[in-house]
């Protein structure tokens, strides 16, 4: 357990260094952008004098190693600033949107583990079966079709033509549905291709043999000899997907209305809203880094031969 | 017993998805009785009238809170929470009447004393006033309960047209410490208007209901939801699924099939937003007038707007739209590649000569594909553009790079709305006190005769005379050509033809509070 500990204790150290490098190269990426914040905001009907008066009012006119001081500073205190598009502190804009976010890619990433593993479980015991050349032009399908065309396509079937479900927005269920379809769809034929392989390769070991020749049923074969030695691939995929969810969502939420981060990013970028920019990249990325911390802490849950070092 | 507790499980989970399926089918679409639904494609950025830059978030925020003018769907400017003004001689006074019997939504009077303290927050420098300039005011007096005495720094006749514009829009004074708000940032805006805050949801949507106590006409529906659905197509797929009654700017290609569909009504709502080709007066041969004449003849306007623009667009005949006070018809270039090719030659303009074309790409209805269209037609006649898109917030620090030693830009598409229906605003294109980086006069035009007018202009305070002017002004800027003369474009709404009463302002904006259904 001690040597669990030390574990985390080196993962976290070395996660809070990674995220002050990203504070940095975020900090210094949005204003190398081109564009003045203030001569956004102010629009183009403002005159010089509003626009000064604006860019001393965002602190802009401050050189950029005092503007990363106090940055830090704040962020120490876990104060992420105000954002300049609307005078609100950033972290009360940031909770709801993370909320949305991680609802959605939530939702999606069960629905692509399970459906993905499935399939694919299903398609290795079957090799060149006629369900596994359906699945195979199926997840073809679904990793290649953009994302923006399959939403739209959804919500033309499902909310113009049939009217079952609404085309935009996240009151209630039912509003999940078509965005949750749309993200997925990628990470399931991935997931499913992955599991196809490994399980694939799984099968053909001399255990499983082994397995089926002391008379164990062939569902528990695959349940317990075979997918769980097939796990650990699936599961770093699966890792990194939940990774691309989160920043694939920028997309799905565009074309859904979902209230989530991407769009505010978008929206964020566009306005050079430094403030809110480097808040929400640094919300993603510390998702992003707990994600791959708790896949490799999975990795030892699920593969005994696996050690903490 | 382990897999039958496992399918037995499964089976359960299936049901409740199913029960969810069926609730969810129930709960979606359809609107509650007596809720108009409108989506649009921006998110409100703020909800404080002295911080408003953008239109439709103005509009939305229209329904709570009132100017002491307003502007009629025609463009006329009209008495609202003012009933009547006037002004000393020398035209810095105005003398407001105001509308007596009116309360904010939490019960405070609309009287003299708040309006003296909406013009004292607008002229504070510690609020944060995007668009100030119009309102140059020097002190808001009070003279009794029902009239408003302001001094301006200077004569300004466009004052009382840009008191409709919603930045200078009243909130209750003793709402400024509540419900979240502070002095200098107001998120719960406590207004006069028809409908009263309710609900924020960021992101998302906005939700106002019916003031009981709306000392005008009450409107018909008791909930007005504004969506935020910034994918175009997505927002045509609600109406068209019956999930909203109204949206703003469809994908522009569907316009044609739109205006043949039944369910809908499609408004090619006019607006004041005129959409040119900025020419750098001191790049290259751009100096030269018969060059930049050469350029308004090379272009087939028409064509344009009839086959990138889908007919939302017309063409302009001056230098700026005709709903604003101060326009006048003053001419067409015709679309003529031989006179333009003529024109060229004479100015000593080699074939193939090349010329950079900067252009924004999704800031303007069809702007990149209205960019590379115009870029053909000056191929024809012998200019190579060499065209360059980026986000908007790079392509503004372009454009707007200044003195114009400094600047790099030749051609830029760009376009143009005063927020208010007054020549004023526009004319600022043409003055060279607007040059980069003062302003966005971004051709670097320069004529002593049209600087003159400008200022003029805006002192004058006899309206047929500031009328002349702003006609001398179009008929000089026409011959002198700074601008490629685009078109003015038309702002589509869309909605149910199961409502009725939906018309359009001629700045931008929808004019639903009175929607009412069909039949």
């Amino acid at each position: 357990m001690s040597l669990f500990r030390q574990y985390l204790a080196q993962r976290l150290l070395a996660s809070a260094v990674t995220l002050l490098g990203v504070s940095i190269i975020v900090f210094l990426m949005v204003r190398l952008l081109p564009g003045d914040p203030a001569q956004v905001l102010a629009g183009l009907l403002a005159t010089e004098e509003d626009v000064a008066r604006l860019r001393a009012d965002l602190g802009l006119n401050k050189p950029l190693h005092i503007q990363y001081g106090v940055f830090l500073e704040r962020l120490l205190h876990g104060n992420l600033g105000r954002s300049a598009r609307t005078s609100q502190p950033v972290l009360e804009e940031l909770k709801p949107r993370l909320r949305a976010t991680l609802t959605l890619a939530v939702v999606s990433a069960v629905l692509a583990s399970l459906a993905g593993v499935a399939a694919g479980a299903l398609a290795a015991t079957r090799p060149y079966s006629r369900f596994d050349y359906v699945l195979s032009l199926a997840t073809l399908f679904g990793v290649s079709m953009p994302t923006y065309w399959l939403g739209l396509m959804l919500i033309i079937v499902f909310a113009v033509h049939l009217n079952w479900l609404p085309a935009a927005g996240s009151e209630g269920a039912a509003s999940l549905i078509l965005p949750a379809l749309t993200l997925a769809a990628f990470s399931v034929a991935l997931i499913a291709r992955m599991t196809r392989a490994s399980m694939l390769e799984v099968l053909g070991q001399e255990y499983v043999r082994t397995a089926r020749a002391k008379g164990v049923g062939e569902t528990l074969v695959v349940a317990r000899h075979a997918l769980r030695n097939a796990l650990v691939p699936i599961l770093t995929v699966a890792g990194l997907q939940f990774g691309t969810l989160l920043g694939g969502a920028v997309l799905t939420e565009s074309v859904f209305g979902w209230p989530g981060m991407g769009l505010l990013l978008i929206e964020s970028i566009f306005s050079r809203d430094y403030a809110m920019v480097q808040g929400i990249v640094l919300v993603f990325s510390t998702l992003f880094i707990l994600t791959n911390l708790a896949v490799d802490l999975l990795y030892v849950a699920i593969d005994p031969r696996i050690r903490y070092t | 017993m382990r897999t039958h507790w496992t399918r037995h499980r499964l089976s359960h989970l299936g049901l409740v998805a199913l029960a969810w399926l069926t609730f969810a089918v129930g709960a979606g679409p359809a609107g509650a009785a007596g809720t108009f639904r409108i989506a649009v494609g921006v998110d409100l950025d703020t909800v404080d009238p002295a911080q408003m830059t953008t239109t439709t978030v103005a509009n939305m925020v229209d329904y709570v809170i009132e100017t002491l003018t307003a502007m009629s769907p025609d463009g006329k400017i009209q008495p609202w929470l003012a009933e009547s003004w006037t002004l000393s001689p020398d035209g810095l006074t105005y003398t407001f009447k105001l509308r007596k019997g009116v309360v904010f939504h939490d019960g405070t009077p609309f009287d003299a004393k708040a309006v003296k303290w909406n013009f004292d927050r607008l002229k504070d420098p510690q609020v944060r006033v995007p668009i100030r300039a119009p309102f140059p005011i020097k002190e808001a007096e009070v003279v009794d309960a029902s009239t408003v005495k302001v001094t301006l720094t200077r004569p300004s006749s466009p004052f009382v047209s840009a008191l409709s514009w919603t930045t200078s829009a009243m909130v209750s004074p003793a709402a400024a410490d509540k419900q979240g708000n502070e002095y200098k940032n107001i998120v719960h805006a406590v207004g006069t208007g028809p409908y009263v805050f309710k609900e924020r949801k960021k992101g998302e949507s906005f939700t106002v209901t019916l003031n009981d106590k709306y000392w005008g006409k009450k409107p018909t529906y008791d909930t007005v939801v504004f969506r935020i659905v910034p994918e175009a197509a997505t927002r045509e797929s609600l109406l068209l699924a019956g999930q909203v009654d109204l949206i703003v700017l469809p994908p522009i290609a569907d316009v044609p099939a739109l205006q043949r569909n039944s369910a809908v009504k499609l408004l090619l709502a006019p607006s004041d937003r005129t959409i040119f080709i900025s020419m750098n007066t001191t790049k290259q041969f751009l100096g030269d007038v018969r060059v930049r004449q050469a350029l308004n003849y090379a272009v087939d306007k028409k064509a344009i707007i009839q086959n990138v623009l889908f007919g939302a667009a017309d063409e302009m005949d001056a230098p700026m739209a005709p709903s604003l006070f101060g326009y006048c018809k003053v001419g067409s270039y015709e679309y003529n590649p031989a006179k333009a090719k003529q024109l060229l030659t004479e100015a000593g303009v080699k074939p193939g000569t090349k010329i950079s074309f900067h252009h924004p790409t999704g800031r303007y209805v069809q702007d990149k594909e209205a960019s590379q269209a115009v870029a053909g037609y000056l191929r024809e006649v012998g200019i190579e553009p060499e065209l360059q898109t980026m986000d908007w917030p790079s392509y503004v620090s372009i454009i707007n790079a200044g003195p114009a030693e400094k600047s790099v830009h030749q051609l830029a598409y760009l376009g143009w709305a005063p927020a208010f229906l007054d020549a004023a605003q526009q004319v600022l294109q043409y003055w060279s006190g607007y040059h980069p980086p003062a302003g966005l006069a971004t051709t670097f035009y320069k004529n002593p005769k049209v600087d003159e007018w400008v200022v003029a202009a805006d002192r004058e305070s006899n309206q047929d005379k500031r009328k002349e002017l702003y006609c001398e002004i179009s008929k000089q800027v026409w011959a002198d050509a700074p601008w490629l003369f685009l078109y003015v474009q038309r702002f589509p709404i869309v909605y149910s033809a199961k409502v009725t009463d939906v018309g359009s302002l001629p700045n931008e904006k929808f004019s639903a509070i009175y929607a009412r259904p069909a039949n």
